[in-house]
């Protein structure tokens, strides 16, 4: 049966052999689906935009049970993201690497100590209330106080 | 016609790069020192009152001043416009603070000028420390203000940016810049009376009272000092006076040495005072580089949460905290963190006191 099924696709078969498989898979529903499962093949092989498949109706009811996602392409973009984060990293590095052993080869070591202090300005606090007593003593023999006057010991009193 | 126009201004252009750039620069420079001497006089001298804006960081406040000059001397009053009342009052070389609970006495400078202007010595520090440099004129609080600039040679203390009437030579504004040109802190009139009638209500009614206590704290320095370090019992008035006398500042040679000072800044005072709330007294020194100052304080640790270590900072003012051995050492200056810190890890004892 499969035998002539594929005989008659290939065109094979005489005329009135041709005509009486058909009538016989018009009549035979195991040999209907033969004939399809055939065609799928063959378009499969052929590598066509669209296969006709005749779905079953059980899967035709899962498929349309399944919901939809509607974010299909973010994974693919995350990946070029990620790639991007880690070769920028990975640039930085060799910058860091490239700067530091620049610092250590022409600075002095004192220069670097002073670029750290630098950076603990931000982590300096506010003059606490009890340190008052210091900017007072300190601000009455200070020289902004003999361009400024009075207006300088604005710093003593601010932000209390 | 035209190339005889052109020719005397593209000469003086020329004359002016000399002047500016090369050997010729020195007559600039004393201008700029002439103008910062006449600043000076102006901010000691005028009679004056206004509204200024003070920022620093995130911080905007804004203050009312009022100074007036007359036969007894400065008078300077200082006022809080936002938040809490802060109020300073200053009569030459004393000053009253009250931040809302009364006025208290502050300090007395010992041997005070009575018009603290610029020193010819001090203009001299200045000017091997900066580079002076004029710059833009605008207008500012309804003056027409020249700014000048004083840029440092190294980074160790902050650039200052300041502009002055043009006419009285009273600073209307001032920054102070990092090595990077952020402002750290801005000191700016919105609006400036100068001269005229200028409300002295306040110096009468501070008059008596800061007359008395003057009084009380001049003849308690003569006649108390030998019982300044014993713990009488004194009642009333005479133990008001005994406390005010130990505000008194006195010179001193303490022995103490700062090793790491940045080049340019000289001592200006060593002195052994009394700060308000401490039981013991400090020594205090202090450095100046004509624009900034250093004050190197020194005292006993007493291991308590007073002894603050660290580095705090109150615009351009930075304050550093260490301990060298038993002593707490409290570096203040009106320069970088690096330098406050640079100069306490530099303080040693050189020899008995």
């Amino acid at each position: 049966m499969k035998q002539n099924i594929s005989a008659l696709m290939d065109g094979e078969l005489f005329d009135d052999e041709a005509e009486a498989l058909l009538d016989k898979i018009k009549r035979n529903p195991d040999a209907h689906e033969e004939w399809h499962i055939y065609h799928l093949v063959g378009d499969a092989l052929r590598q066509p935009d669209h296969l006709h498949a005749n779905i079953g109706p059980a899967l035709r009811e899962r498929l349309q049970a399944e919901p939809t996602v509607l974010a299909p392409r973010s994974r693919v973009k995350q990946n070029v993201r990620w790639f991007a984060l880690s070769a920028a990293a990975s640039v930085m590095a060799l910058a860091l690497v490239a700067w530091l052993s620049v610092q250590i080869g022409s600075e002095p070591a004192p220069q670097v100590a002073m670029q750290q202090s630098t950076a603990l300005r931000p982590a300096s606090f506010p003059v606490n209330p009890e340190l008052n007593a210091y900017l007072m003593a300190h601000q009455e023999f200070s020289p902004s106080t003999d361009v400024q006057g009075t207006a300088s010991y604005v710093r003593t009193v601010a932000g209390q | 016609m035209q190339t005889a126009a052109i020719k005397p201004a593209f000469l003086s252009t020329l004359l002016l790069l000399a002047a500016t750039t090369g050997a010729g620069a020195d007559p600039i420079r004393q201008d700029a020192l002439n103008w910062l001497q006449t600043m000076s006089f102006a901010a000691h001298q005028t009679d004056y009152s206004g509204t200024f804006v003070y920022q620093y960081g995130e911080h905007v406040e804004i203050s009312r001043i009022t100074h007036i000059t007359d036969r007894d001397g400065e008078h300077g009053r200082l006022e809080s416009l936002d938040g809490p009342r802060r109020e300073i009052i200053r009569h030459n070389d004393q000053v009253w603070c009250d931040l809302g609970g009364g006025k208290v006495k502050m300090e007395q400078r010992q041997g005070g000028r009575e018009f603290p202007a610029l020193l010819p010595e001090q203009l001299t520090l200045l000017n091997n420390n900066y580079l002076i440099k004029p710059a833009e004129e605008v207008r500012l609080a309804g003056f027409q203000a020249h700014a000048m600039i004083f840029q440092p040679k190294d980074n160790l203390r902050y650039t200052h940016k300041m502009w002055a009437d043009s006419v009285s030579g009273l600073l209307l504004k001032s920054q102070v810049l990092d090595e990077r040109g952020g402002v750290i802190e801005q000191y700016s009139f919105t609006q400036l009376s100068i001269g005229g009638d200028i409300d002295r209500k306040w110096i009468a009614a501070n008059q008596p009272v800061v007359g008395s206590h003057a009084h009380d704290v001049q003849d308690a320095n003569h006649t108390h000092k030998q019982h300044d370090d014993q713990d009488l019992p004194l009642d009333g008035d005479q133990h008001l006076a005994h406390n005010l006398s130990k505000l008194a500042v006195s010179p001193v040679a303490s022995g103490w040495q700062v090793d790491a000072l940045p080049t340019g800044f000289k001592k200006i005072a060593e002195v052994r005072r009394q700060l308000r709330g401490r039981d013991t007294p400090v020594i205090q020194m202090v450095f100046s580089d004509g624009l900034a100052g250093i004050s190197v304080f020194i005292e006993k640790a007493d291991h308590d949460e007073d002894d603050h270590s660290g580095l705090s900072s109150q615009g351009v003012i930075q304050v550093y905290s260490k301990l060298v051995g038993d002593q707490l050492v409290t570096v203040v200056g009106e320069v970088p963190p690096r330098t406050v810190m640079q100069v306490a890890d530099s303080v040693r004892n050189g020899g008995s006191q």
